[in-house]
């Protein structure tokens, strides 16, 4: 296999990725209202975590390419951009799988401590607070696809939108969910609920922080033209760090404000 | 290293050694001038100021540095160390004051726990900067390029500074390991001088009062395993870092600045980890349990936050690896033709690149129970001590594989090498590595049979660990048959090599009494364990990994080391390791609790204990011969620079030391790695 080849495959999109990206946020979409109403209704942990679990699936093979670790890669010059490629796609899942025993543990301490009830928290602003990061999801993947298309102006602009509703989904956690929580007693030194709920939104709100700054590189970079339709691994990178964020969400916002009996 | 002998760096050296004294005194001078000044007058017993002491000793260091290298490297490193520790100090106290919180307490070190501990990580971020392992992604995120390879300064400098070279990362990362286990094991010596007779005669003499000398006690066991710890990791990173590319074919690793970054941020944590002694100490054992931890002086934070920045370096040094072996093999080396060691790091980076997380996460919480108030382990509260434990060992256990599994991969690699034999049940091996591996992650509750969690955990919890001897089992059956009717030479290497595995079976026999419920209710905190512990970590580890050093100095240097010395070593650590161990399992069968500074002396074990003490200083000594066999190999001109042990390894293959982009041209593997006296087997066509 030619290095032309090569990378021509890892990444050649066509316009139809761009209506792709559109029927996955709609069926996230839907499953986020599908678990609110489970959870208001009869609260199944079951069905939660079959609803969870399908929204992840779809993210990580559809807007964070997974799949694209096993493309098959006969490349054997260390110095070519196709093996470089390949190469960092699985430095990245590797950092992210790390990263995923951080969030795994947190939730499992949630668990551990809480069980099967919850701290009092404001719906409205949970379901609005996770929306905004869904959205970001689906202007982040049209970014980058738009990206792989040489669409530079679409690119900034995905991309644009994407930072600005990660801005909004951190400031919402930090700013308003944060002193409303303490408002209603959910304190920080006041009880183990209190502790994990802070330490959970709080290190994720830290990935969130990081994946502003990752965005905001790019936005810079790109604005400069130095990504090419066949060479913006940084935006990829940015891409997959940025869903990753988001799939961590996926399974805290169940945790945190639909499963078991408010306390 | 090899360069170390020219006259102009014994000149430097001599002027490394006067900057350090300088440097000693000075930071010293400074730590008990300002105890004297916050006190408002001088009392002799300043002098044993622990805080200033280690002050003096960073200083010392520095000026050491300095005077070997000038403003370079890790010279750089350590002024932007300390720069930003302060800086970072100086922000938290300043932001306290403005919201009028407390944020000065001359009792307590001074600064408020915050602002030790957010200065502590603004110094390790601040290292990595200057040293200048941050600088090409610095780049990066500004769109410029940087070129593939750096070329590095020639001489011994390069080790001082960054590298992008896995070899000299390598080697770097071997000698840090090795003054670690310098400065863990002169711990072990002060506290086993302590313990050996009961009462309380030795550290009452460094210290000013009893409850000091308690502390210190306390503070030297629990830093003795961390800093061991460490330099177990970096020493097994060493090792795969040095010859993983070279074993499979690769001219360096898949990510060459990170494997930079996964050296030097090991540097930073170090120096915190250290600087909990500084700080007060700490009393709770490397494991750091809540809640004791909650109550300890302020050097636990240190110890936490030391350890969770060591653990970067592990997690991202097995990234790296397994990126590299799965990217990087030389073509025909399919995954049943790559060498046992390789398995073996595989297996060990699959559990530092995920596990570890854990560890950091445990430490955190605790660090934030501590700083935040957040309770995750009081009851008091709703939380849970328990959940410590569980997060806790969910590393920590798997993390005695990480230490092992190279150490056992070494000695595989070796055994068929100087029994002129193939390596018994290849396959088996080495897939046992992963076996272990996968099935560590599984039993780490055995730590708590004892601690109160949920009863129905024991039993699954007691098979599982059982289930461990069996990958085991499966490498013990494959060295035994290995050496059977092999044509056995014993040089050094082979020595350590033969030490390991008697060492490692006595670690393992003793493993399943504590692995069971019934006895484990009676073995658990006592001498014992340690016992146990030390024979796996000796077995798995110390000898395999003098062993591995014995074998490829010559392919790093293209010199060998002294073989008369290098006995000597040997006969001297493996006698006095077996009265060590064996008399610390016989004091816990009989009642001796782990982690105490003092004992009954009517229990008797003042013989024993006086024992222990000796034989630990003969191990030390036996390490002292070590290094000077390593300074007298390196200044002699004799060179060895062929196939030392008439290996089959593609390392060897090529002459010594290694040229600086490994194999001039890629070789190919047409054969099994350990077909060792069989006619015309060929492994690697270069």
């Amino acid at each position: 296999m030619t290095h032309a080849h090569t990378s021509q495959h890892s990444t050649h999109v066509s316009k139809d990725a761009l209506f792709q990206g559109v029927v996955i946020f709609v069926l996230l979409a839907f499953l986020t209202a599908v678990e609110f109403f489970i959870a208001i209704t009869n609260a199944s942990v079951l069905l939660l975590s079959v609803a969870a679990l399908l929204k992840v699936g779809l993210v990580v093979y559809y807007y964070m390419h997974v799949y694209k670790l096993l493309e098959d890669d006969d490349e054997h010059d260390h110095t070519s951009f196709a093996w470089k490629l390949a190469t960092n796609r699985l430095g990245l899942w590797l950092f992210l799988l790390s990263d995923a025993f951080v969030f795994g543990g947190m939730f499992v301490a949630r668990f551990n401590l809480l069980g099967f009830t919850r701290p009092h928290l404001n719906q409205e602003l949970g379901l609005v607070v996770t929306s905004a990061l869904l959205v970001s999801s689906f202007f982040m993947n049209r970014g980058e696809t738009q990206m792989a298309l040489g669409d530079r102006k679409g690119f900034l602009i995905s991309t644009s939108i994407t930072f600005l509703l990660g801005l909004a989904f951190l400031l919402g956690v930090v700013f308003v969910e944060w002193p409303e929580a303490i408002h209603e007693g959910l304190t920080v030194d006041g009880s183990a609920a209190g502790g994990i709920f802070f330490l959970m939104t709080g290190m994720h709100a830290f990935h969130v922080l990081t994946g502003l700054i990752f965005l905001l590189v790019i936005l810079r970079n790109g604005w400069l033209g130095l990504y090419t339709p066949e060479r913006h691994w940084a935006v990829e990178a940015a891409a997959v760090y940025w869903h990753f964020v988001d799939v961590v969400w996926i399974f805290y916002y169940p945790a945190l404000y639909l499963i078991g009996k408010a306390i | 290293m090899s360069h170390a002998s020219t006259s102009s760096s014994t000149g430097s050296f001599n002027r490394a050694l006067l900057f350090f004294l300088i440097g000693t005194l000075l930071g010293l001078g400074l730590g008990i001038g300002l105890h004297a000044a916050v006190s408002g007058g001088f009392n002799a017993t300043y002098l044993k100021d622990i805080p200033s002491w280690m002050l003096g000793l960073l200083v010392g260091t520095l000026g050491f540095f300095y005077g070997l290298l000038g403003y370079y490297g890790i010279v750089r490193g350590l002024v932007f160390q300390v720069i930003g520790t302060l800086a970072g100090i100086l922000l938290v106290t300043a932001i306290r004051a403005a919201m009028g919180l407390p944020f000065f307490d001359p009792a307590k070190f001074g600064f408020h726990e915050g602002a030790w501990v957010f200065g502590a990580l603004v110094g390790a971020v601040s290292f990595l900067a200057g040293v200048g392992a941050l600088t090409d992604w610095w780049k990066w995120a500004k769109g410029e390029s940087t070129p593939d390879h750096h070329e590095d300064v020639p001489g011994w400098r390069k080790y001082f500074g960054v590298s992008l070279d896995h070899k000299v990362i390598g080697i770097q990362y071997t000698v840090t390991s090795l003054l670690l286990l310098s400065v863990g094991g002169l711990f072990a010596l002060l506290f086993r001088v302590e313990l050996a007779e009961s009462g309380l005669q030795f550290l009452t003499v460094l210290t000013p009062d009893q409850t000091a000398a308690l502390n210190l006690y306390n503070s030297l066991m629990s830093l003795h395993g961390i800093v061991m710890i460490i330099s177990i990791l970096l020493g097994i990173a060493g090792v795969i870092n040095y010859l993983v590319p070279l074993l499979i074919g690769a001219a360096d690793m898949a990510f060459p600045r990170l494997n930079a970054f996964s050296f030097w941020v090991a540097v930073p944590a170090a120096v915190i980890l250290l600087g909990s002694l500084g700080l007060g100490g700490f009393d709770t054992g490397w494991t750091g349990y809540a809640p004791l931890a909650t109550r300890a002086p302020i050097g636990i934070q240190m110890f936490y936050l030391g350890v969770w920045v060591a653990g970067w370096s592990s997690i991202l040094g097995a990234l790296n690896l397994i990126a590299t072996v799965l990217r990087m093999r030389a073509r025909g080396m399919t995954a049943f033709r790559m060498p046992i060691l390789v398995w073996a790091s595989v297996a060990t980076s699959i559990i530092s690149l995920t596990a570890t997380q854990l560890i950091g996460l445990s430490f955190q919480m605790s660090m934030f129970e501590r700083l935040f108030g957040m309770p995750f382990f009081n009851v008091a509260k709703g939380g849970n001590p328990i959940l410590f434990q569980h997060l806790f060992w969910f590393y920590s256990h798997p993390a005695v594989y990480v230490f092992v599994l190279p150490g056992l991969g070494v000695i595989s690699e070796l055994l068929p090498v100087f029994a002129r034999k193939p390596l018994f049940g290849y396959r088996w091996v080495a897939l046992s590595s992963i076996g272990i591996a996968l099935v560590g992650f599984l039993v780490w509750a055995h730590h708590m049979f004892t601690s109160g969690m949920n009863e129905y955990l024991r039993v699954p919890f007691m098979y599982s660990t059982l289930l461990v001897a069996v990958p085991t089992g499966v490498k013990f059956f494959s060295w035994v048959a290995t050496l059977w009717k092999g044509k056995i030479e014993a040089p050094t290497p082979m020595l350590f090599v033969l030490g390991g595995i008697v060492v490692f079976l006595l670690g393992g026999l003793s493993g399943p009494p504590n692995a069971t419920v019934s006895t484990d209710l009676h073995l658990h905190d006592t001498y014992f364990i340690v016992g146990h512990f030390h024979s796996t970590m000796f077995g798995g580890y110390v000898f395999p990994f003098f062993a591995a050093i014995y074998y490829w100095f010559p392919k790093a240097t293209g010199k060998r080391l002294d073989e008369t010395l290098g006995k000597w070593h040997f006969w001297l650590m493996t006698p006095a390791f077996f009265v060590l161990t064996l008399f610390m399992m016989r004091v816990g069968l009989l009642g001796m609790r782990r982690r105490i500074a003092d004992y009954d002396p009517m229990l008797g074990f003042d013989p024993w204990h006086l024992a222990m003490t000796i034989a630990a200083f003969l191990i030390a000594l036996s390490v002292l011969v070590f290094f000077y066999n390593m300074v007298k190999t390196l200044r002699s001109p004799v060179t060895e620079t062929g196939n030392v042990w008439n290996s089959r390894s593609p390392e060897w293959q090529v002459p010594s030391p290694m040229p600086a982009h490994n194999y001039e041209k890629e070789f190919e593997v047409v054969g099994e790695p350990y077909d060792y006296g069989l006619p015309g087997s060929v492994y690697v066509k270069m």
